[in-house]
Parts: C-alpha cells; sequence; structure tokens
C-alpha cells in the first residue's frame, strides 16, 4: 500500500480542517475531490510532511508522515497547481536543479533530466528560457520535475487548469500513461471532474474536513444509491417533485425537463410508480441511469 | 501523444543521496545565475578596481626610492600597516561595489522565487527552510568574500612578497584574523540585508531599487539628522557608517565617529535580527500549497 492514513485530525486555531480522515490508496490513479475548504491542502501538506497532524497515524510509501518527512519528500513527486519557474533558466538546468535538489547526483540529475524532458514533449525547447513558456509548456514541466527523480508516488494538483482543450488533452493521457503502464502511484487533485473520471478508478471525496465517500468509482456508484432518469407530462413535474422528496429521495431537473431521481439504499424502484400513482402524473420516460462523477460527487457533498 | 508514449518512460536506477549539505546546489545555482547578467558583470569586475589600487600603493611602498620623483616627500600616504588594510575594506568606493553586485545578483534571490511561486517546488524536495534560506544566504557570502576577504588576503601575501621577508607579519600576527573578521561581519550584515529586501517584495526590479536606496538613503539621513541636531549618535542612521565604526575596531584603530563601537553593533545586529523575523514569517513551507 503506497499511502495510508487513518483518523487524520488537523485544525488551524479553532478551524478543524481535517477530522477523522482513513483511507488506503489502491493501485493506479486515485482522484482527490471536495469544494474549497474541503481539507485537500491539508490534506496534501500532511501528505508531503509540511504539517504534523494532531492526531492519527500515517504512512507514505512506508514512511511514517509525522518521523520520515524528508524521506517522504524524496520519495514522492508533487506537480503544484500554480504556474512556477526559476526566473532566468532553461527547463534542462531547472529540471535538473530539482533532481539534485532530491538527492541525484549532478550528472545523473543532467541526464535523467534529458529524458524526462523528451518524455513530456519539451525537447524541442527545453534549452529555451522559461519565461517565455507558454500555459502548456509550463504544466509540462511542472510534470518534468515532479519525474525527474524517479518518483513511485505522484502528487498532481489540477495538472489540466489553464489548458486549452488540446493541452488538456495530451497532459491527461500522459498522466494516463504514467498511471498505467509506468508503475507509478498517482493522487490527483483537480476540480475537473470529468479528467478524474477519465483518469481514476478510485476516488476520495472529502466534505468539511470529513471523509465523505472513498473507494472504486464502480462501487461508490453502485453501493449507496440507485440513480433513475424519468420524463412526466409538462406541468406534472412539481407534485412529483415533492411526492418523491417526502420518500427522501433527492430529485434534480434539467432544463429540458429530465428528472433525475437518486433513491437511497433499500428503496425499490416500484416506489416511483407508487408516487406516481399518488400525484396522479403519468411516467412518459423511465430509466435506470449509471451515475456520473457528477452525481455522485452532488449526493455525497450535497452540492449541484 | 503518441510520439511520447513511444519514447517511454525509463525508471532511474540509481539511488537518492542525504546530502552533507543540502544548501549547496542552491548556492551554486544562485551564483551561476548571476554571471548571466551583463550588469552584474561589469560591477563585480569593477569591484576588483580597489584591490588593484592598493596592490600598487604596496608595491609602491617596497619601492620607495623609485618612486620618490613622484611621491615627493609623502611617503606617509603609502605606510602599509593595519589602517591601510582597514581604509582598504572600509573605502567608500569598494562598498559601493558590494551594494552594486548586491543589487543584481541578490535582489531576485527570494522576490524571484515569491514571483514565480517556485517556494513550492522547492519545499516539496528534501530541503527545509533553513537550508533553503542558507543557500541565498551563501549567494551573497561568495560574492561579498570574493570582493573583501579573498583581495584583503593576497593583499597582505603580497606584502610579504614584496617586502621579502615575514617582518610584516612578526610586527601583526593579529592583523589576518581582523581582516577575517571584518570580511565575516560585512559578509554576514551584507547577506541578511539583502535578503530582508528581497523578500519584501515579488518584484525584483523593485528590490534592486530598494538595495540601492536604504544603503544611500540612510547616508544621507544620517547626514541630515547630524546637521539639525549636532550630534555624532546620528551616524547610527548610516549603513555605511555603522560598518566604519565596527571596522575601526576590529582593525585597533580609532573609531571615526564619537559613538560608542557597541552602538554600530547593536544598530547592524538589529538590521540582522529584522530580516531573521521577515524572513521566517514570508518563508513558510506549510503554506506554499495552496
Amino acid at each position: 500500500m503506497s499511502l495510508e492514513v487513518s483518523h487524520l485530525r488537523f485544525s488551524y486555531g479553532k478551524i478543524t480542517a481535517l477530522d477523522d480522515v482513513s483511507f488506503k490508496l489502491g493501485q493506479g490513479a486515485v482522484g482527490l475531490l471536495g469544494p474549497n475548504g474541503a481539507g485537500k491542502s491539508t490534506l496534501l501538506r500532511i501528505l508531503l510532511g509540511f504539517l504534523a497532524p494532531e492526531r492519527g497515524e500515517g504512512t507514505v510509501l512506508g514512511y511514517d508522515i509525522r518521523r520520515d518527512q524528508a524521506l517522504i519528500r524524496r520519495a514522492v513527486g508533487y506537480m503544484p497547481e500554480d504556474d512556477c519557474f526559476v526566473a532566468g533558466m532553461d527547463a534542462v538546468t531547472f529540471t535538473a536543479y530539482f533532481g539534485e535538489l532530491s538527492g541525484m547526483p549532478r550528472q545523473e540529475a543532467m541526464k535523467r533530466a534529458h529524458e524526462v524532458l523528451f518524455y513530456v514533449g519539451l525537447e524541442e525547447s527545453r534549452y529555451r528560457l522559461l519565461d517565455t513558456y507558454s500555459a502548456g509548456m509550463k504544466q509540462r514541466l511542472k510534470m518534468a520535475q515532479a519525474l525527474v527523480h524517479d518518483p513511485k508516488l505522484l502528487f498532481l494538483d489540477e495538472p489540466t487548469s489553464n489548458l486549452d482543450p488540446q493541452g488538456r488533452k495530451e497532459v491527461l493521457e500522459l498522466i494516463e500513461d504514467i498511471a498505467s503502464h509506468k508503475d507509478i502511484q498517482v493522487l490527483l487533485s483537480s476540480h475537473i471532474l470529468d479528467d478524474i473520471e477519465a483518469l481514476c478508478s478510485s476516488v476520495v471525496i472529502l466534505n468539511k474536513g470529513r471523509l465523505a465517500a472513498e473507494g472504486r468509482l464502480e462501487d461508490l456508484r453502485s453501493i449507496d444509491y440507485s440513480l433513475y432518469e424519468l420524463r412526466v407530462k409538462e406541468g406534472e413535474a412539481k407534485v412529483f417533485r415533492r411526492e418523491l422528496e417526502s420518500l427522501d429521495c433527492r430529485v434534480d431537473e434539467t432544463e429540458d425537463g429530465l428528472i433525475k431521481v437518486y433513491m437511497p439504499a433499500g428503496m425499490e424502484r416500484m416506489e416511483i410508480f407508487r408516487a406516481a400513482t399518488r400525484a396522479g402524473v403519468q411516467i412518459r420516460y423511465f430509466i435506470k441511469s449509471k451515475t456520473s462523477l457528477e452525481d455522485l460527487f452532488a449526493q455525497v457533498v450535497g452540492v449541484d | 501523444m503518441d510520439v511520447i508514449r513511444a519514447r517511454g518512460y525509463h525508471h532511474w536506477d540509481g539511488r537518492l543521496e542525504s546530502r552533507r549539505f543540502p544548501w549547496w546546489p542552491v548556492t551554486r545555482t544562485g551564483i551561476r545565475l548571476a554571471f548571466r547578467k551583463k550588469w552584474f558583470k561589469l560591477f563585480f569586475a569593477g569591484g576588483f578596481l580597489p584591490p588593484v589600487v592598493a596592490l600598487g600603493f604596496i608595491y609602491a611602498s617596497e619601492r620607495l626610492g623609485d618612486f620618490s620623483s613622484l611621491l615627493r616627500g609623502n611617503a606617509k600616504l603609502i605606510t602599509i600597516d593595519p589602517k591601510f588594510f582597514m581604509s582598504f575594506l572600509t573605502n567608500d568606493g569598494l562598498l559601493f561595489m558590494i551594494v552594486m553586485v548586491l543589487v543584481f545578483a541578490g535582489a531576485g534571490l527570494i522576490a524571484d522565487d515569491l514571483k514565480h511561486n517556485s517556494l513550492q517546488v522547492y519545499f516539496s524536495r528534501p530541503l527545509g527552510k533553513k537550508d533553503y534560506l542558507l543557500g541565498k544566504m551563501a549567494v551573497v557570502f561568495f560574492f561579498v568574500l570574493v570582493l573583501t576577504f579573498v583581495p584583503a588576503v593576497f593583499l597582505f601575501v603580497f606584502k610579504l612578497v614584496f617586502a621579502g621577508s615575514f617582518k610584516f607579519f612578526l610586527d601583526y600576527p593579529w592583523l589576518l584574523l581582523s581582516i577575517a573578521g571584518y570580511s565575516g561581519l560585512l559578509t554576514v550584515f551584507f547577506a541578511f540585508y539583502t535578503l530582508l529586501l528581497s523578500a519584501l517584495s515579488k518584484d525584483g526590479r523593485y528590490v534592486m531599487i530598494l538595495i540601492f536606496m536604504a544603503y544611500f538613503f540612510s547616508q544621507v539621513l544620517s547626514a541630515i539628522l547630524r546637521n539639525v541636531f549636532r550630534t555624532p549618535y546620528m551616524v547610527l542612521f548610516s549603513v555605511r557608517e555603522n560598518l566604519k565604526q565596527v571596522g575601526a575596531l576590529l582593525f585597533g584603530q580609532k573609531p571615526p565617529h564619537g559613538v560608542p563601537v557597541v552602538w554600530s553593533f547593536l544598530v547592524l545586529a538589529a538590521v540582522c535580527g529584522l530580516s531573521t523575523w521577515v524572513l521566517n514569517r514570508k518563508i513558510r513551507a506549510a503554506e506554499v500549497i495552496r
């Protein structure tokens, strides 16, 4: 297990940032999700050894998060969200520099810098000053510096932010290649749910400092609730919605009149039809839907 | 992207090691980056002008007969003694060159990292805040020592070589310690001074002006206050005069102003203390992940 935390708690003064958070990282890419203030950054700070938790324990690649902070930072790669570079450097020098700071011998770091810059697609511009790089190139550069010391675990913080569609597609393909073929575990923190859905087999969802959901996406999609999509005659949705909500169903309606019904665990779908009968509405379309990550996120976090 | 896949990613088969001096790559990089600046090279080269002139004086002092027509009875002007070395290390020209070197080599040390968010990449490595700051300070150490300690020691050695005896060394056996002590003081003070100002802004150009102005404005302010209040204690507002005061003490000379040297020392120490406080507040590893 590359990463395991149990009962983590951390507060900034009176504000509790993390409370009783426990999870284990499975194989492949894992998504870290949560609204602003959910505790994602605090969790990353603890996992990188910048903060010591008040309570709880954890290991990253077998290193204790309280004792072995420097060892953790040597072994993991971190790609920050913000653009970051050292002014006046070119990509090779920059990447080799951070390889060296990770503990690589200087010559090895330089050789390796060329390799990873080729891998992320910056071979043509590796001697160009970083000040002149585009947003997409800076994103690849951040990936290169995170990979240069060959980490076993990679923390990626919003890796596709500020990218055009083509740049985003290329970075996603790169991450997918790393996670699925290169024997590198990836923890991906992103607000773009489509990215997480495309890349990750598992997710960790935080909300208000607590673990809202965790596990394989396939399992999470099915265990807690079922999602049905249906349509009723125009003008009948309101009364039907009230009837469903009285059964503890969460109901969302799209602009084109599609009604999404999230049924709690243990409730039979026939209850929907019984509710329709009671409300006197006619169901004209009914299908069991596969819940998207967006649906799951909205359900566990309680936001649309 | 298929092209990227085809090139592949190869695992590195080496072993990551703990460094005895984890700050050293930071220092080496800071020095290399400074030499990429045209104006820096100009002022750095200019910083060797005072030692070249001093070397000329030392040579002339040993060849008084050859230069008698030039000196015309002013041989005292080139008496080589501890005061000569003090004058070399505290002269306005050298201090100006040091400040200008720091304007170009030191302004961006922290300001650029703040501007370009690179702290988060530094601290995601096994590099502590102390290592980071020590690495940055060592860049200033290097340049100031190269402009002060190294030439002063060379001048000392050349004095012995030109004299052809160890008499000068035997007369002033403590002089090398004074040179080391004063160069060390300049180095430490300018390191804290530069990093303090570099951490105050994300704009490197603004910091360049700050480094230059803080040094010279302190002199102007001190001169104005001395004229207004008619008290020598106003020299405490001048960075340069405080350095000269402490320098005089270290070289066993009379301080240039009628102010106890301990006050000047305390002013310099206060700047270092302020710098430590500011750096501690500005550079926080835990806050680099937002």
